[in-house]
């Protein structure tokens, strides 16, 4: 009973994504506590927990087969896993190929991990709950482990990938602020899950009119355009306030691609801007948290290492070993998009950013047939004047205010298409 | 003018016409025999052919059956004649070769410019300037045919005599140089009859004794013309009936003309004859004589009745007597005599050509007439609510067509500034050939009619709605000037000494009538030329964009604050762009009201002729764009974007290597249809209230939205909502387009109601026949099944009726048992059948549960019927009855490997029962989940017992098709929506657990047809990746080096020399292509958005994976289509009606029996004729010269496949060691180093001059196969490239490394072609006594 964050997305296409996601069954979190529970009563040796495996395995075939390669003559694990292995050795057990793995990028440099997490729990910072998505094998959790206790009461890890869970599981052990769940941060299910299995009971919810000083969201952005899906979605939650959202304004903290930071930030003056960056600023304010240059050069942060370009070209920003930058997003006290009107904010900017270089009165036709009307919401006279929109401003230039002006002319309108899901979807039978 | 003995001369050449079909010999030579032999002879011959009367040549003659099959047989094991064409050149190379056969665009766009500007002398200049530019470029020679140069020749003369008298001179000037050019035969092209008639024409106007006289002292008088057409052995009849003449005055005068100059000449016979074209056409020829098997059209009641009265297409009356000398007589005789078949009646076809001919202007008179009936009623009144759609359209119309008129005035003025010798692409003659009126009108229909089409809810592609709309354009023009000539229009008559379709003579009879009429019809219609992809889609966006501007509805809707009501004037369409897989695609929608009244309203009025039914048998086919629709071109092929294919259609056609393929098509198409009157009612009833059932939605979506979750801010339970509420969405629009397709069905099933109709076929490229009418044909769903039936009855007898039970069993979903069951079932069933036919609606609907439903009603229907009739072997049935292939696919594969396991799986091999794939295959699956459910897995309890035979079947159907894991997973995801029963959001997940079991329970189940899909994807993988071996040495060439960045330079261009696609020949001559390519798109601007679009007149090089992968289901598609043209033809022999559903054949009940021996005889001829033999023989034919370069090999897992294939290739010991030297060791394994029989080595190097001494003197001699096994000798060719040996520039990045040392070295493609894996024990022979192998 999971369902992608792609919510929105599986609306505008017809493209699956759901492929990479695993299926949770309902109660393999009540098991793994429940082992766990007898683990912690059991001295603690660290092989033991080798014995979590199988039992979590027979619950679902569908937890990630790894058995097959190691059959395959792969390096057994080492005894200590609390540790990370030497870089040189990380290859021999977290592998980089297969849909899964291929756009998982972790931080691999220990010091720099260190400094990543001080960053984003800065000093100040007292009795945190940490949510920790896509950890991969555990640099940055580590680090955050081994801030000054009182930052931080509990790290949630959520992971659902073996290889990494391997180096990942005997955190719990030792720290019991720390909880590994086999859960994948894509789905909205695990964030019900959480919340279902008492994760988050002890957290305290603020009013929205302050920053919530406890929860905190922390997450390594997968390379591939899934993370980008991920942060869209998750900065869509702060308008209705759901999510996380709803134990006040908690701040996300990313470490992500360069460009996804460029998109996110691309003001009205960049060629990058684009919907998630009207998004992005109409709901969250984010800053850098660490200098970009301390990540660079990649290779001496990241694993996997990057792959050496053969000649270069703009498309391949997506290959691994372009830089990678570490920011925070903390939603707005007061949000532009008001919490029902998401949907009608995403159908104008879908169908306009299609026309991003062309001016709003160009553009604005496209938007519903008639449309072309709203230019008179827009800029007729009793309109005041400093409230009409520039016309000839083009799409990309769009402030968010303008964007907020043609939304309300949208809703205005008593013409507006009402399914703004399916007005663009394709049948699934393309032939004729 | 010629007495008594002429008119006893024309009785005899009358019925001599008429009576005496002349046989093939006579028609191989041409007309101009008749000129050389006294024409008193010629008229005296007596005929000494013990012909059969006429009327009885028409039916069938007693055939002996097996002769006939002993034709067959032998027809399919003779050496089929291949069609070979040169393989297409890369875009940056040209040769005069290449071009002969594959025009590219520029100068197919020069063609049509030349037509356009002609076209009613719009700019004859700067068609001239085309022209001339096109004769010294030589670009266009193998175009320029005599039919262009006479179309100038007549265009210079008009412009002398019409348009610009003042320069009279100077045109007849510019004529008798063209024309002095074609006598002297300066440029290859020579005069035709048609030639001299526009010369005498000239004469006619401007002899020196003429109104307007030219004085020109070289100007050709009758007399020289006539010695020199009689040079060429042109009969002067023929000039006088030649289409150039518009009246019987003018052809008068030029018999005059002529008869003076033969009594100068002295030629006697020419004189008689033309007396006798003279009295011809005094002569009315009496259509319906001799036709027996028509009955004259009582009813007219078209939806153009209305103005069919009015337009008064006056059939000429019969009158005995005097009657003055007409053109169009003479025309109709000498029509009859050169087709040698009968020519349609006039009266017959006069409703499909009044059909065809002014739909547009029917479609503008029913408007109007509706609009002024709205107007009548006052504005706001009911009736006009409910017919919304035709008063926007006519409101549409008028605004488009004012607009249109200025806006092409405005392009022409535009144009008109241009320097003349500027290219710049002229609109202006395209858009004059068509009145704006009916411009207009083409794109308002075609818009309509697309809307929903490429799977755009509420409307289409702009790409395709461009073309299409272009296209219309350009049909509408070659429509008008096809009937503007009146030609005479071949009807299908079987030839009088008919020796059936497989015999030496029959072929060759066929063959010889389809080139004459052909010829015939090429002759008589104007020349016009093809468009370009480019041309259309600038025409179009010209046309949509101006739509799209005027055309508006109003709109009303309440304003959600001041709950006012507001008006708005809206656009009818408008254009928006969506993010289809992340790429931009622009879409033409229509407005949400337009398209809600589609659903509801008339639609008939949006259909264009070209999509309807025929209400005279097709015209047969005679070269690959004449057939079908009278006036409206259609292609006897389906071409997917691939000018490859049209040149190979047409060249086979031209070689007579397909007539038993158009012979087919021309079965199919006769086959007379009509509408099942009481289904009709029953849907109709339905249909109107509104309700859904059985495959007919419902007018209002009925289905409940999806529940809102109380709590939107629970994410979880909000994404759930939202895949639900996106399945319901999806769903609600489907409802609405599947309400759109029934109601265009009822719409042409009422206009139909009471008339016989016909469906034209046409193929797709793998030779499988379509029915070209789209929405209503016989292949369409269940409800277009059920509505129609034969048009003509027979009898039931005893063992129609146990069919027709059978028939009935099946249909419900009753057919896996064996016959008797089957019969048990119905008869079990009785009170039900009679309960649904007398009841259907009312009683208990038993029918409603069938798997298909209308069908069975219809089947109830008739044996309820039947059976009340008191007699029921005496009852007349229309029914079809169906045979279909169980599994076919997989029936072929084990026919060709003699798989004897596979065989028993898909009923080849005798049983009792049927044995069922499917079924087997959904017990196998059941088990594995079994086994899962006890470990507690998911979907196995989700799935538990739903996995049902219906399922599996699509997937395990299409596995011999190659499907991939993707697509099952689609397939199953639909079957188990459509079942309903699991939640929306869980079957994605659950297709994908099943599509893996079904795929894994399938795997080794059709071991047997995998070796042969192996075989046939290795060969064309080879051939994709094969190069011409003349092409070889230009291959070694580099590239020219502008790669961006100086990286991944290649040292040669063997990829872009790989050109060659897969093609084949099957058994029944027809040569397939596989169009895949690279697609390299081009963007066009237009007014409404950029486009890209596909250039098919520039071919890429080939996709090798998509041609290797798709080459099996392919062949297989071209085997069971050339099973079922088989069947057709042989059904057509022994008098059965027949049709067809690719592997569904269709007959009357009574003739079952008759059939089902067809299909097996079919079969097991087909099957016994060694089909992959031939087909590796003629792979090593048509590639004979092609190389294969190893690099090419060694990618993925080609090369192992190829070693488990069993291929060798011999090298000679110095060939493995330069192999070795260069550090390549992967060839071992398929390699066999010999000394005695190796092929030596050849080398090719760069430099032209020694390249070919070298080649030639070094010709690898491929020793002589040793008998059986022919795969093992190679040759492998290493050239050297002098010029780049110093170029070191390694580039890992591309799989195929084309920089390796094995870059230059080549094996020959016979070399390397598999072996054909061993045949089974399976004797094709067993399924005469099979009764389940079609059932």
């Amino acid at each position: 009973m999971s369902s992608p964050f792609l919510l929105r997305r599986a609306f505008s296409t017809s493209i699956r994504c759901s492929y990479r996601t695993k299926k949770i069954p309902e109660d393999i979190i009540t098991n793994t506590l429940a082992t766990q529970e007898r683990k912690r009563r059991l001295p603690k040796n660290i092989q033991d927990i080798e014995e979590i495996k199988p039992q979590a395995e027979s619950q679902s075939a569908l937890t990630p087969k790894v058995d097959r390669r190691r059959k395959r003559g792969e390096v057994s694990l080492p005894d200590n896993r609390l540790d990370l292995p030497p870089l040189s050795k990380w290859i021999d057990y977290f592998p980089t190929t297969g849909i899964a793995l291929k756009g998982r990028i972790s931080l691999a440099n220990p010091e720099t991990a260190a400094l990543v997490a001080d960053s984003f729990v800065p000093n100040g910072s007292r009795d945190k709950v940490i949510i920790e998505a896509y950890p991969g094998p555990g640099a940055l959790t580590r680090a955050l482990m081994q801030l000054p206790k009182e930052r931080i009461r509990k790290i949630i890890v959520l992971e659902d990938t073996e290889h990494y869970l391997n180096f990942l599981n005997p955190l719990q052990e030792v720290d019991p602020r720390v909880q590994v769940l086999p859960m994948n941060g894509f789905l909205w299910d695990t964030y019900h899950q959480l919340e279902v299995q008492g994760f988050l009971d002890d957290v305290e919810t603020t009013p929205w009119s302050q920053s919530n000083p406890y929860l905190h969201f922390i997450s390594h952005l997968p390379m591939d355009v899934l993370g980008e899906q991920l942060i869209a979605q998750l900065l869509r939650c702060a308008p209705a306030q759901s999510w996380l959202f709803k134990y006040g304004r908690v701040p996300m903290s990313y470490l992500m691609h360069e460009w996804v930071w460029d998109r996110i930030s691309a003001s009205t003056e960049v060629l990058a801007r684009c919907k998630l960056s009207v998004i992005a600023q109409a709901v969250s304010e984010f800053n850098l948290s660490i200098v970009p240059q301390l990540l660079l050069p990649y290779d001496d942060h990241f694993y996997p290492a990057g792959i050496k370009p053969t000649y270069s070209s703009k498309a391949e920003n997506r290959r691994r070993g372009t830089p990678f930058v570490a920011g925070t997003l903390r939603p707005l006290e007061h949000q532009i998009i008001q919490s029902d009107m998401l949907d009608k904010w995403d159908y104008c900017l879908r169908k306009l950013f299609v026309l991003k270089s062309t001016p709003l009165k160009n553009a604005i036709g496209h938007l519903a047939p008639g449309a072309d009307v709203l230019k008179s919401y827009l800029t007729s006279d009793d309109v005041p004047a400093e409230q009409r929109t520039d016309m000839m401003r083009i799409i990309r230039k769009l402030d968010v205010e303008d964007w907020a002006a043609v939304v309300h002319a949208f809703d205005r309108w008593p013409f507006a298409p009402e399914d703004l899901l399916v007005t663009d979807s394709f049948s699934r039978d393309e032939r004729i | 003018m010629l007495p008594r003995s002429a008119q006893k001369l024309e009785m005899t050449l009358v019925s001599y016409s008429r009576q005496r079909l002349p046989r093939p010999a006579r028609l191989y030579s041409t007309p101009s025999k008749t000129v050389n032999a006294p024409v008193t002879a010629f008229a005296q011959v007596p005929l000494p052919h013990p012909d059969y009367p006429p009327i009885l040549a028409q039916r069938e003659l007693p055939v002996d059956e097996s002769s006939h099959l002993f034709a067959m047989q032998g027809f399919l094991k003779r050496r089929t004649p291949y069609t070979i064409l040169p393989t297409p050149l890369p875009d940056d190379r040209v040769s005069s070769l290449n071009s002969f056969y594959f025009t590219d665009s520029p100068t197919q766009d020069q063609l049509a410019v030349m037509d356009a500007c002609l076209h009613n002398l719009y700019d004859v200049p700067r068609a001239k300037q085309v022209f001339q530019q096109l004769r010294a470029s030589k670009s266009g020679e193998s175009l320029l045919e005599s039919r262009i140069y006479n179309s100038f020749l007549e265009a210079y003369i008009d412009m002398a005599y019409t348009k610009e008298p003042e320069d009279r001179t100077l045109w007849v000037e510019d004529a008798y140089q063209l024309y002095d050019t074609m006598e002297k035969g300066i440029e290859k092209v020579h005069p035709t009859s048609s030639t001299y008639a526009i010369m005498l024409q000239a004469w006619r106007r401007f002899n020196p004794e003429s109104e307007t006289p030219v004085h020109l002292s070289n100007m050709p008088n009758p007399t020289t013309l006539l010695s020199n057409l009689m040079d060429r052995e042109i009969s002067p009849t023929n000039v006088v009936a030649d289409r150039v003449f518009s009246s019987s005055e003018e052809a008068s005068d030029i018999i005059k003309l002529l008869s003076k100059a033969a009594v100068e000449l002295n030629f006697p016979h020419v004189l008689a004859e033309l007396g006798q074209a003279e009295s011809l056409g005094s002569h009315v020829p009496d259509p319906l004589e001799d036709v027996p098997e028509v009955n004259p059209v009582t009813r007219l009641n078209t939806p153009s009745e209305e103005t069919l009265d009015e337009s008064g297409n006056v059939i000429p009356v019969q009158t005995q007597g005097e009657v003055p000398f007409n053109l169009s007589n003479l025309r109709k005789h000498l029509a009859q005599v050169t087709l040698a078949r009968r020519v349609l009646p006039e009266d017959l076809a006069s409703r499909q050509k009044l059909l065809e001919e002014s739909v547009y202007d029917v479609a503008v008179e029913r408007l109007r007439h509706e609009a002024k009936v709205f107007d009548d009623l006052g504005l706001g009144g009911r009736e006009l609510q409910r017919a919304d759609l035709q008063k926007w359209m006519w409101d549409w119309h008028q605004k488009l067509k004012t607009r249109l008129e200025a806006e092409i005035k405005e392009i022409i003025a535009a144009e008109a500034k241009i320097a003349s010798n500027k290219t710049v692409p002229r609109m202006g003659p395209f858009l004059s050939l068509v009145k704006p009126e009916k411009l207009s009108l083409i794109t308002i229909l075609e818009i309509m009619r697309l809307q929903g089409s490429g799977g755009v809810t509420d409307g289409m592609k702009t790409a395709r709605a461009l073309l299409t709309v272009g296209r219309a354009v350009e049909n509408e023009y070659k429509a008008e000037m096809c009937k503007r000539n009146n030609i005479a229009i071949p009807s299908h008559a079987r030839p009088g000494e008919f020796t059936g379709y497989f015999t030496g003579l029959g072929y060759r009879d066929l063959h010889a009538r389809r080139v004459t009429a052909a010829k015939y019809m090429e002759d008589s219609e104007e020349w016009t030329s093809e468009w370009t992809q480019l041309l259309r889609v600038r025409v179009g966006s010209i046309l949509v964009d101006c739509l799209m501007d005027t055309a508006t509805i109003e709109r009303t809707a309440v304003d959600k604050r001041t709950n006012e009501e507001i008006k708005e004037h809206q656009p009818a369409f408008y254009h928006a762009y969506e993010y289809v897989r992340g790429q931009k695609l622009g879409v033409i929608r229509l407005n949400p009201v337009v398209s809600e009244r589609i659903a509801k309203d008339g639609v008939r009025e949006t259909l264009h002729p070209r999509h309807l039914p025929m209400l005279v048998k097709p015209k047969p086919w005679l070269s690959y764009d004449q057939g079908g629709y009278l006036y409206n071109r259609s292609a006897a092929m389906r071409f997917k974007d691939c000018q490859e294919q049209q040149t190979y259609l047409d060249h086979a056609s031209a070689l007579g290597n397909v007539e038993l393929v158009y012979a087919g098509l021309d079965v199919l198409g006769s086959t007379p249809w009509k509408v099942n009157r009481k289904i009709f009612d029953v849907v109709l009833k339905v249909w109107n209230s509104g309700e859904r059932l059985c495959k007919v939605p419902p007018a209002a979506y009925d289905q409940p939205e999806p529940e809102k979750p109380q709590n939107m801010n629970d994410i979880k339970a909000k994404s759930v909502y939202g895949t639900r509420l996106k399945a319901y969405m999806q769903d609600r629009a489907n409802n609405h387009s599947d309400r759109c397709s029934v109601n265009y069905k009822i719409e042409i099933a009422r206009a139909f109601l009471g008339d016989t109709m016909y469906l034209p076929h046409n193929l797709d490229f793998r030779g499988r026949a379509y029915p070209i009418p789209p929405h209503f044909n016989h292949i369409g769903d269940d409800l277009s099944r059920g509505l129609l039936m034969f048009a003509e009855a027979q009898p039931l007898g005893e063992r129609g009726l146990r069919w027709l039970k059978i028939h009935l069993a099946n249909l419900y979903g009753f057919d896996k048992g064996n016959f008797d069951e089957r019969v048990k079932f119905v008869m079990d069933h009785l009170e039900d059948v009679y309960d649904s036919a007398e009841n259907p609606l009312d009683g208990r609907r038993w029918w409603t549960k069938a798997d298909d439903p209308w069908q069975c009603l219809a089947t109830c229907m008739e044996l309820h019927e039947a059976l009340e009739s008191g007699d029921p072997h005496a009852f007349m049935s229309y029914l079809p009855v169906h045979q279909d292939g169980t599994c076919n696919g997989l029936q072929h594969y084990a026919a060709l490997g003699g798989d004897v396991k596979g065989a028993a799986q898909v009923n080849l091999s005798v049983t009792d029962r049927p044995s069922d794939v499917y079924t087997y295959v959904a017990s196998m699956v059941e088990q594995l989940i079994e086994e899962d459910l006890k470990k507690g897995d998911k979907y196995a309890i989700m799935l538990a017992g739903r996995v049902s035979r219906k399922v599996v079947k699509q997937t395990v159907m299409t596995t011999v098709y190659g499907v991939t894991y993707i697509g099952a997973r689609e397939q199953i995801e639909k079957q188990l929506k459509d079942r309903k029963d699991l939640p929306e959001e869980e079957c994605w997940g659950a297709s994908a657990y099943l599509a893996k079991k079904v795929l894994s329970c399938i795997g080794d189940l059709f071991s047997g047809a995998k070796a042969i899909q192996t075989w046939l994807n290795l060969c064309a993988r080879l051939i994709s990746k094969s190069i011409p071996a003349d092409r070889v040495p230009d291959a070694l060439q580099a590239p020219s080096r502008k790669k961006r960045n100086g990286s991944a330079l290649t040292r040669n261009r063997i990829r872009k020399e790989q050109m060659s696609s897969v093609v084949w020949t099957t058994p029944l001559g027809l040569p397939i292509v596989q169009p895949y390519r690279k697609t390299k798109r081009k963007q066009v601007m237009t007014a409404i958005q950029s486009v890209f679009i596909s250039d098919p007149n520039a071919p890429a090089e080939v996709n090798a994976v998509k041609q290797a992968s798709a080459f099996p289901p392919n062949f297989i598609h071209s085997l069971d289509a050339t099973h079922m043209m088989l069947t057709a033809l042989e059904c057509r022999t022994q008098g059965l009606t027949f049709a067809s559903v690719h592997d569904s054949y269709w007959t009357h009940a009574s003739s079952i029996d008759k059939m089902s021996e067809i299909i097996r005889d079919t079969f097991i001829a087909l099957h016994s004729s060694d089909v992959l033999g031939k087909l590796a023989t003629e792979f090593r034919t048509r590639y004979a010269s092609h190389k294969v370069p190893l690099a090419s090999l060694r990618i993925g897992k080609l090369l192992k496949n190829l070693e488990g294939a069993g291929v060798r290739i011999v090298t000679s010991s110095e060939q493995a060691a330069a192999l070795h030297e260069d550090g390549c060791t992967s060839f071992d394994n398929i390699m066999d180093v010999s000394d005695v029989e190796a092929g030596s080595i050849a080398q090719i190097s760069t430099s032209p001059e020694d390249s070919k001494t070298t080649e030639i003197s070094q010709k690898v001699k491929v020793p002589k196969p040793k008998r059986g096994r022919p795969f093992k000798n190679a040759a492998m060719i290493q050239g050297e490239i002098a010029s780049l040996a110093d170029e070191a520039g390694e580039d890992g990045a591309g799989d195929e490394d084309t920089d390796s040392p094995l870059s230059n070295k080549f094996v020959d493609l016979s070399a390397v072609l598999p072996p054909l894996p061993k045949k089974g024990d399976f004797d094709v022979e067993t399924i005469k006594k099979s009764q389940y192998f079609f059932s």
